[in-house]
Formats: C-alpha cells, structure tokens, sequence
C-alpha cells in the first residue's frame, strides 16, 4: 500500500500524510485494526523530520482514526470510535460547498460532483 | 591441517572473493548504457570528453584497498604473524566497501556538473509504504530456535565438560570461543536490524519496480546475514567437538571441518552470483530519480559525523559524502556494540 507526497501540493507534508492515511482508512484499504509504520520508518522513508510524522499521527488519533499503544504501535481504531460529532464533520463540507457556489457552478453539478467524488472516497470500503 | 596453513588458505579465497568483486565494480559506472553514469542521466558525448577523466579516476580509486594492502600483508607475512590475517581481511571487508560506497559518491557528485539539465530536477511526488518493516517481519522463527538450541546445546557441553574437572581446565579457553561467537551473533543481528530500517522512498512514477527492487535486494542482505549467522553457530558447535575430542580425531574433525567450509564456500559464490545478476536485472528497470530533499540534508550534515536528532536517518547525504548521524539509536547501539568488542577481548586476554 503506497502513499504519496506531492512537492506542489500547497498542503504541508504532515496534512498530506494525514489526509493520505485517511483517504485509506475511508477507501476500507486500511481496515480495523491493520498496523502503521512507526514513526521513524515513515520520517526516515520520506527523509522528513520526525515531528512532521509525529503531528500527522497525532492528527489522526485526535481524529478518533487511529490508536497508539506504546510498545506495539500504531494502528487503525474502530470507525465508530469517533467522537465527533456532526457538525463538526460538516464543517469542512460546508466550506468546500460553499467555495463551489462561489465559483458559480450549478447545483446539479455540484450534486454530481459530491456525489462523484463520495464513490471515489468509499471505493473498496465493505 | 595446521592453523596457519587454513588461515593462508582462507586467506586465498578472500583475494578469489576480492578479485571477482572487483571486475564487478569495474563496469558498474556504464550498466545503465552510455548515457548513464551510474545513476546520473549524462549529456550525450559525456565518456569522450569530461566523463573519461572521471571514470579513469573512479577506477583508480578502486585500487585503494589493493594499496593499503600490501605494507600490511608484509609486516604480517615476513614475521610470520599469519593469524593476524583474519584480522587484516575483516578490516579490509570495512575499507573496501567503504572505499567504494564514497569513490560511487564522488564520481556521481563530478559527474552531476555535466548531466541532462532536466534529470537533475528532483520528482515532484514521492511515494512510500505503509507496510510496518520490524525485523519480525522478516525472521523465520524455525531458524531462530534452531540458532538458540544450538548455542544453549554448546554452553551446556561445554558447562558439563568444565565442571567435570574444573581444576584441569582453564574458564576462558573453554568458554572464550562460544562468547566471542555469542557476540559476533548480536553484531549480526544487528546488521540486520540496520537493514531492515534502510529507507526505502521511491518517485511515484514506477514505484512498483523501484520498491520490488529495494525489497528484493534487502531479502537478499537479510538472507546473507542469516547464512554467516548460521554458519557462526555451526563454528559455535563444532567448538566442544574439537576441544573433547583426542588430540588425533581433533585433527580429523578439523580437516573435515575445512573441507566442508570450502565446498559450501564454492557453492555459496555461484548462488551469490546468480543472485547478484538477478538483482541488478531488476534495478536496472527501475529509471534513477532525483528525489527531493526535505531536511536540507547538504546544509546539516557537512561531515563525515553529524548530530541531528531531528532526521530519522543513520546515514545522511551531506554536503561532502556520506554522514552517519550519531543522534540515531542505530548509531548508539552500533558505537556500544565496537565498545563491547573491546572490553570482550580485554578480558579474554587477561587470562593469557
């Protein structure tokens, strides 16, 4: 399972290795329980600071998507662990529907588009 | 077989050995064709102009070793000083890969100056596994019982044979050898802990091929790590045998002991070979890519040694050549382990 970092993303590489991991996890790619890299293999492998790993972990397991188990690594918490709530997973949906609007696009595009990308996401998940 | 006559015989094959590994590096420059220069994309023209002095230069280095050799091989030979050879040759091993992983690394650096001005510029996406590598991952727990059964099988002989007439036996002849092995196991097992930590990023574009190939090549160390740790328990067993045994079927056991060693030698070198033309097959699909440098590893790491407790790496590409980076817990363990080394045989010769 391979990741990708992106030099002209303007996202910074933690974001990136984040929103990676959770593209993964969301795709059903990385199930329940399957094992990450430590840190050190992931910083050493990109050749980035340990911190920039470490945040994007961090990330993820305040996200409620991962859980660290000192001695036994990281690995992927139960999808239903999360303790978010709805409005707070709104939110980030809220901006980009928002930004689409803006740029004037009709809203049976933006339904298709949603839609379009939502098939991507779930791709391989159940 | 006297012991001086084996190590001058060990010490043939080691120059077989040596002589095969060099016709071997001389080629390695152009196995990519003539518009490579090892992994950097070369102006067409490179090898008749700039690049001949370069690649004369790379080949002069690899005579370095060959160099150092011989003051050395004649303050051993002339005195007679022929068990220090093993010594000479371990030493040699570290200075010949050495030499070659830096001269690899300064012949590149020169060749950059005239390669293919878009080859240069570093691949924008880079990608990388998310499989954890542990060193469980790649151990075969059969052939770890069976190291550990046949060291507990050698202390336990060797236990039963001192306590049988402590008074008759000296404690560090009998049990120097199994320690001394002992610890060249955990040398070893460190050495494969370093390579299953080598990093492996590759450029999005045939990642596949390039993450096959830096698998396939770190199977391949991690199975000859396992063979010489095999072949250190089987010295390791074969010590009690030797030291039981009548001063006339010592002699026999040792001799056959040689044989043996040079028949799986022999074979060994052929698999080697075989294997190595496997590898390189498969890393020569995979096109070189610059890949980018996030650390600024060239402005932290100017030296030889370096302390950035920051970058993940053991080993940094700096601004000169390579640089081990002493703040990894690879390279602590690594400076402990020589450190061990030392205090081992400062008290297996105190009994001397």
């Amino acid at each position: 399972m391979l990741l990708t970092i992106n030099t002209d993303d303007p996202r910074p590489i933690y974001q990136q290795v984040a929103d990676g991991i959770k593209q993964l996890i969301a795709g059903g790619k990385l199930e329940e329980g399957a094992a990450l890299p430590p840190v050190r293999q992931l910083a050493a492998d990109l050749g980035v600071n340990l911190n920039t790993i470490a945040t994007a972990y961090r990330e993820l397991q305040k996200e409620g998507l991962i859980t660290v188990k000192h001695g036994s690594g990281s690995v992927v918490a139960s999808l239903t662990s999360t303790e978010r709530n709805q409005d707070e997973l709104l939110r980030p949906l809220r901006t980009a529907l928002t930004q689409m609007v803006l740029a004037g696009l009709p809203e049976s595009k933006i339904l298709r588009l949603v839609i379009n990308e939502l098939h991507l996401v779930g791709k391989g998940s159940k | 077989m006297p012991n001086d006559q084996f190590i001058l015989l060990f010490y043939l094959f080691w120059w077989g050995a040596r002589i095969r590994g060099f016709f071997r590096r001389w080629p390695q420059p152009l196995l990519r064709g003539s518009e490579w220069f090892f992994n950097v994309h070369v102006q067409p023209g490179f090898y008749a102009g700039p690049g001949k002095k370069i690649l004369h230069r790379y080949r002069m280095r690899m005579f370095i070793p060959f160099v150092l050799d011989i003051p050395i091989v004649m303050a051993i030979f002339i005195p007679g000083y022929l068990q220090y050879f093993i010594w000479l040759l371990l030493a040699q091993a570290g200075v010949i890969h050495l030499n070659h992983v830096f001269s690899v690394d300064i012949a590149e650096r020169q060749a950059r100056r005239f390669a293919i001005a878009d080859a240069e510029q570093p691949a924008a996406a880079i990608s990388f596994s998310l499989q954890p590598r542990r060193l469980r991952d790649y151990t075969n727990p059969k052939v770890e019982w069976a190291l550990v059964l046949s060291f507990l099988a050698t202390f336990l002989w060797l236990l039963h044979y001192y306590f049988a007439a402590p008074e008759h036996h000296n404690l560090r002849q009998v049990f120097g050898v199994p320690v001394f092995y002992l610890y060249l196991q955990l040398g070893l097992l460190f050495v494969k802990q370093v390579i299953v930590a080598w990093r492996t990023p590759v450029p999005q574009t045939q990642a596949a091929e390039h993450i096959k190939a830096r698998e396939e090549t770190r199977k391949y160390y991690l199975l000859m790590c396992d063979l010489n740790r095999a072949a250190v328990a089987a010295a390791t067993l074969f010590w009690p045998i030797v030291l039981t045994a009548s001063p006339a079927a010592s002699i026999r056991y040792r001799n056959l002991w040689i044989a043996v060693w040079v028949a799986i030698t022999v074979v060994n070198g052929v698999w080697v070979e075989i294997k190595r033309k496997q590898l390189l097959k498969m890393a020569l699909r995979a096109r070189p890519v610059k890949l980018p440098d996030f650390l600024q590893q060239s402005e932290i790491a100017r030296w030889p040694l370096c302390y950035q407790p920051s970058a993940p790496m053991l080993v940094l590409k700096g601004a000169r050549g390579y640089s081990l980076n002493l703040a990894n817990t690879l390279a602590q363990f690594g400076a402990v382990y020589l450190a061990g080394w030392v205090v081992l045989f400062a008290f297996l010769r105190m009994g001397h």
